[in-house]
Formats: structure tokens, sequence, C-alpha cells
């Protein structure tokens, strides 16, 4: 019988209460940590000019910030696992805070490189993978209108310090501006002190459960005074490649990502193209945000509904050919009325797509492999964040028509969303074949197995499940999955975690129903 | 003699010849300056070749309503509204083999205008303002004054490390080292001239004190500390009331938490 999230994290968990001022902590770190690397280049003008350096220099600062702001998530899931989001959040939030006053005396590109690009880039990445990992501790009925929420934070950040930036500028210059944002990339802090460490509710016989689960981390302590590939091993767990969830999660995410950020970067130019004055082109942008903005948490609540919360895989499917539909039917749009209606859309897609993101993950891998396999994802997909919009502005260069560049992201987009939505089809074919198959094994053993021993693990598993096992009634045919009591599933024949057999033994004084 | 005579009539052929073919503009007025309006018109004269038909140039580029196919040898231009971009150098032309053409310089006052009207500096850093000028003919001197109690003192290239002044037809620019609050905030008027005369905008200088992003960053940084203490403070306090914090009790232990609490409120009672 494969594990349930419940007996996996000991505890059932909160689903509501703190967890609301978690999630506004996790908002605004999250917020900070995309909308930070694209509103810097509001200052970019006044520190050419200033520096003297070229165009390209100053753009790369962004780029370093992003490349290690992703690059840096095996690291982040790795504290995270050790400390807790709490430490790691503030942590991240003073060397963010930090990077940008030590900013603010640069005289040199290089030195911009260093403090905004690495420091404050490695600072955000802290940021980013605590607070994803601190929601999957504190929420699992409501987890997706909680990722949502929390998702929601970017397009929220990005419009408010966006004119906000602009205004600094005017009134401080890129000095004065990079050190009152560094105080208010301080707020990471408050934010950090809001994530409240999950403790597990204290039996007697938990402390056998936690000297187990303590196993790991002092494995990993021993582990760590070996070898260097064994160092980067424990980074870079590539016993998550095995996954075919997750493998196929990567390759529809890294579809995604390479064709998801160019449309952003030249869709003001591409309306300037056709006709588009200026001032309107940057409009597109900001509607899009706006609308950005109302459609993460609204996806996050469809997200939670009993009807999609078992398909969400199919959603998440669903909301990336959408995006990948707009992008194809953008060439076609030359007025600006329906440039409107396409940033309105594209902003419903891009919405729907990021507050699913990582809740997809989340439920493929569980709350206890998450940190890890969101470590490696953020590290794999650095490279089509970076590689996208060149290759997109290459194809601008040789063609001299944007319409090829909407079409190349759109199709990329599309190929993942169909991709992601036959393969979780097979995947969850082949799923419900394994548990059968391990139902089978188990009911092998429990003829040889003493009665007892069964009868107290199931019944309690099946409560611990309770909220869950509602939503797996939807098991028809095969196709929608049991995902929710049954993610992070192995092939058979593997062993099960050492945490997980410890789970279902309940304390000595209470009698569990059905005996 | 007979030599002489040779030359002489080869040269008044020539000198025929060249008068058939070089046709002479009659162009009215030559030259207009200071007008608020003015007809340019062209006269071709003294030429037998056929006429296809003319148009004007403005500044090298043809007038496309001014193209006409109208074999008469004269034509004119009105221009309602002189303004610095309509004037410059027109140019009539006559479609003719060679064609045929003449300048009519429309000369007006240099337009000055300020790149930014407000500009900023920071303290100890320079300070750089910009004016261009648009117009024909572009301004062939350039001054700038720092406007000081209500009258302009000029402002002299070279004399001092504090002004730099640097001037090309198009535009000036002043840059002011080593900035200082209490002497450097004003406003500075540059002054172009050209033959015609002269005329000058005002640009706003802001000088920004080092310091002066220090206090909201002081007042944000204040901010988290407070919300920082009360968030510990607040979790602190409620720890005693509430061990499972995070988490809620498991299902088949309810029971058993119950009962403790009640037990535990009823001896508290």
């Amino acid at each position: 019988m494969s594990p349930a999230p419940a007996a996996q994290l000991e505890y059932k968990p909160l689903d509501g209460g703190w967890g609301w001022m978690v999630v506004v902590g996790a908002h605004i770190s999250i917020g900070f940590a995309y909308a930070t690397p694209k509103v810097l280049s509001i200052f970019y003008k006044e520190i050419q000019d200033d520096l003297g350096a070229s165009f390209s220099e100053i753009a790369l600062i962004s780029s370093v910030m992003l490349a290690a702001m992703y690059a840096g998530g095996p690291v982040s899931s790795v504290l995270v696992n050790r400390f807790g989001s709490r430490p790691i959040v503030i942590l991240g939030g003073l060397m963010c805070g930090l990077s940008m006053v030590t900013a603010s005396f640069g005289t040199s590109i290089v030195y911009l490189y260093l403090c905004i690009g690495v420091i404050g880039g490695c600072g955000l990445s802290l940021n980013l993978n605590a607070s994803l990992i601190i929601i999957s501790k504190y929420f699992l009925t409501k987890r997706p209108l909680a990722n949502g929420l929390a998702m929601a934070g970017s397009p929220v950040f990005l419009c408010v310090l966006a004119p906000f930036n602009q205004y600094l500028l005017v009134n401080f210059g890129w000095r004065g501006s990079l050190l009152i944002l560094g105080g208010l990339m301080l707020n990471c802090c408050v934010a950090g002190a809001l994530m409240r460490p999950v403790t597990p509710p204290r039996k007697p016989s938990s402390y056998v459960q936690e000297s187990k689960v303590e196993v790991h981390p002092n494995n990993s302590k021993t582990r760590l005074k070996g070898s260097c590939m064994k160092n980067a091993k424990k980074f870079l767990d590539l016993s998550f490649f095995k996954d075919r969830g997750f493998v196929i999660y990567l390759i529809g995410n890294i579809m995604f990502i390479f064709g998801a950020y160019a449309p952003i970067v030249f869709l003001s130019a591409y309306a300037v193209s056709h006709g588009v004055e200026e001032y309107s082109a940057a409009y597109l942008l900001s509607i899009m945000g706006f609308v950005d903005m109302f459609v993460r948490p609204g996806t996050g609540l469809l997200a939670n509904s009993k009807w999609i919360r078992p398909r969400i895989q199919y959603f998440f499917s669903f909301a990336m050919v959408f995006n990948g539909m707009c992008h194809l039917l953008c060439p076609l749009i030359t007025s600006y009325a329906f440039l409107v209606v396409y940033a309105v859309f594209f902003g419903v897609g891009f919405g729907m797509v990021f507050a699913l993101i990582f809740e997809c993950l989340m439920d493929l891998m569980g709350s206890e492999r998450f940190p890890r396999a969101v470590g490696l994802v953020t590290i794999i997909e650095c490279f089509p964040m970076l590689l996208g919009p060149p290759a997109a502005g290459l194809l601008v260069d040789i063609y001299g028509d944007y319409k090829y560049l909407f079409l190349m992201c759109g199709s990329v987009i599309l190929t993942g969303g169909l991709f992601l939505f036959v393969m979780n089809i097979y995947n969850y074919h082949m799923l419900e074949k394994e548990k059968q198959n391990q139902e089978r094994a188990a009911e092998v053993e429990k003829k040889r197995a003493p009665e007892a021993e069964m009868e107290r693990t199931e019944p309690e598993a099946k409560e611990m499940n309770g909220v869950q096992n509602e939503m797996t009634d939807l098991g028809v045919w095969g196709l929608f999955p049991h995902s929710v009591s049954f993610p992070g599933q192995r092939p058979p024949g593997t062993l099960p975690d050492v945490a997980y057999t410890a789970a279902p033994s309940p304390p000595p004084p209470q009698s569990p129903p059905g005996l | 003699m007979n030599l002489l005579w040779a030359v002489s009539a080869l040269l008044l052929s020539c000198w025929q010849a060249s008068a058939s073919t070089a046709p002479k503009i009659i162009t009215e007025p030559n030259e207009v300056s200071n007008q608020t309006s003015a007809v340019l018109s062209c006269n071709l004269t003294e030429t037998n070749l056929p006429i296809k038909g003319s148009h004007w140039m403005h500044n090298g580029k043809i007038i496309e309503d001014s193209k006409s196919s109208d074999t008469s040898p004269s034509t004119s231009l009105h221009l309602e509204k002189i303004t610095h971009i309509s004037g410059g150098k027109y140019e009539c032309v006559f479609l003719t083999d060679p064609e045929a053409k003449q300048t009519i310089e429309v000369k007006t006052l240099p337009h000055v205008g300020a790149y930014k009207h407000s500009e900023h500096g920071n303290e100890k850093d320079k300070g750089v303002m910009v004016c261009v000028s648009h117009g024909y003919p572009l301004p062939t001197d350039w001054t700038w004054y720092k406007e000081e109690d209500g009258s302009q003192k000029p402002i002299i290239n070279g004399t001092t490390d504090k002004y730099e002044i640097k001037s090309t037809p198009n535009n000036t620019t002043l840059t002011i080292n080593d900035l200082s609050i209490e002497n450097d905030i004003g406003d500075y008027v540059c002054s172009g001239t050209n033959e015609l005369g002269t005329t000058n905008d005002k640009i706003h200088l802001r000088v920004r004190s080092r310091l002066a992003a220090l206090w909201p960053f002081l007042g944000i940084v204040a901010e988290v500390i407070i919300l920082v203490t009360i968030i510990f403070i607040y979790e602190k306090r409620r720890k005693p009331d509430e061990i499972n914090d995070g988490s809620a009790p498991l299902k088949s232990n309810s029971n058993a938490n119950h009962k403790d609490k009640n037990v535990r409120q009823r001896n508290s009672n």
C-alpha cells in the first residue's frame, strides 16, 4: 500500500488558521523574487549613463540575477530541509537587502553583477524555494488556493514596484533608489518571521517517529564528510529522474518556460511595428499584469474545487494549451483593440499556468519529496529561461518579422501542453496497474502476516486519508487518478521510506476502531 | 587677320550656344527673413528648352503637393505660416533637360528648446543641461546664463573648472562639476543667436543631497525590526496555549486530546 500524504507528514496539515498568515508571507517573498529582476530594468538607463556601460552589459544584470535565483534552488532546498523555512527566508531577506544597499555604492558594472546579480539572486532563490516548501507543509486540501494566492504576489509586486521605482528614480537617483529598494527587500525578513515552523503533535510514540526521521539528516551529515560526488548527489538528487511523473512534468515545464517569456519581452515591439504608439504598447503589458493578478488566485480557487482537484494535472495541461493557442493566434491580430484582447487572454493563460506550476509538482511529489524536487526543477528550468528570449530574438533578426516568434513560442507551448496531457493519461494508467499489483501483493502478505497488524494499519490509513478519499471516488475508467492519496508513487519493488513504516503505528493508550 | 576673325566667330558662336542652353531663373523674393508668410515664385527665362513640369524642394526633399506637369515657365509656392519647421532652403526645379533650379532661403529666428526642463543632479556629482535648436539658419553663438536675484549672470567657458560648455550649431551642453546644494540650485538660461536674432529657454536644476535617501531607508529598517519583534513576541505569548502549532491533532487522537483539555480547564477553574 502506498503512503498517504498525511501518513508521510505524520500529522494533518493545518489548512487554515495561521496558514493564511504564512500565505501572506509567501506572497511577499514570491512577489519580490519574481518582480525584482524585471523592475530593476527601470534603473538601467541612468546606470548606463553614470557608469558608461553598454546596453547589453547592463541588461546582463537581470540575467545574472535570474540565473542565480534559479540555479540556487538545490542549495536552498537542502538548507530548508535542514533548518526549516523561517531562518532561510530571513537569511534570504537579509542577503537581498544587503545586495541592494551595497550596489547603491557601486562604481563599476562588474561590482553590480556581483552585488545585485549574484548575492541578490542567491537571496531571492532562498526566499522562493523556502516559501513554496512551507506552503506544501501547511496546506493539503486547500493547497491549490494557497498556491494561487502566494503566486499572485508576482504580478501584484510587479504592478506596484514598477511605478514606485519610477518615482524613486526621479526623486533620489538610481543610487538612492537602490538603497530604499534594499530596505524594502528587508521586508522579506518580516515574511520569514511569519513562517512559523510546523511542529508535529507531541505523542509518546512521536519520539520514535522523530528519531527515525532524524535518521535522514544524520545520514546526510555523514555523507557531507564523504567525497565530492556524494556532495553533488546530496544537492542534486538524480534519483528523481527514475520517477516517471517527475520526468513528464519536467519536460512539459521546460517546453513552457522556453516559450513563455519571449512574447512578454517582444510584445510592445510587435505592437509598435504594427503602428501602435509606444505609450499604448507599453500599456498592453500592464493590462496583462493586471489580469494576471486576479487570475492566479481565481485559478487556485478553481483548482481547489472537488471536480478539478483530482484532475489537476489535466487542468495544468489545458492551461498550457490555452497559452499556446493564444500565441499562435497573435500574428493574425493587427489592430490595437484586438491586441488588448490578446493581452487579456495572454494574462489569463499565463496566470493559470503559473498558479498551477508548483501545485502540480507538489501534487506529484508529495510534501516530503517536494523540497528536493523543486530545487532540481528550478536549476534545470534555468536553461530554457535564459535561452528562450534570445532564441526568439534571433528568429526576429533572421526573418525580420515578429510573427515567427509568436508562432514558435505558441507551437512549443502547445506541444508541451499536449505532451503533458497524453503522458499524464499514460502515467496514471501505469500507476493504476502498479497499485493493483501492489494491492495483490499486500493481500498475499496479509494472509501470511499477523492479522491484527494489518487491521490496525488499514483503517488508520483510511481515516487519515479521510478527505482525500472523497476526491478519489472519481476514479472512473482508471483515468482519473487517486493522485491525491498516492503522490510520489514509487515503481513496484522499491522499499518504502523508513519514516512511512513508523507512521501508522498508533500510540498505546488509544484503541483503534475495527479491532 | 583671318585667324583672328575665325577665333572670334568661334567664340561668338560658343557664347550664343551657351546662352541658348543656360536658362535663367528669376526668383521673387531672393530671400525671406523674419516674415510670417510669403509667396515664393520662380520665373524661367532665356531658354527655348521644353518644360515638362516643375516642383519645389524643401531642404533636399521634394514637396509632393508642389509637383505639377504644367509647362508654364513660372511656378510659385505659398507659405502660409513661416515657423522654424517650415524655414530652410527652398528650391524650385524645372523639369528641363538639363534641370534648372534655383534656391530661395527662408530664414527664421532660431528655435531653442531645452532637452529637459527640469534636470537633477547629485551633490558633489556633475549636472548636465542640454539645449537643442531647430530652424534655419542654425545658431552661430550659444550663451548660458545663471539666474541670480532676478538678473542673468553669464557663464563663461574656461575660466573655472566648475563650468564646461560644449556647443555645436545643433545643440549646446552645460556641465557643472561638483554640485553644491547652496550654490547650484536654480534656473539656467541657454540662448542661441543667429543672424536674425536670439531666443532662449530655461532649465531648472535640482540638486539631491547624498543623504536624501538615507532617511526613508532607516525608516523602513525600523519598520521591519518592529514588525519582526511584534511577530516573535506574539508567537512566544501564544506558545503555552497551543502546543500543536501548525498542525491539527490526528483524528484517531482527538477524543483523548479533548478529554485532556477538558480536564485542564476544569482544574484551572
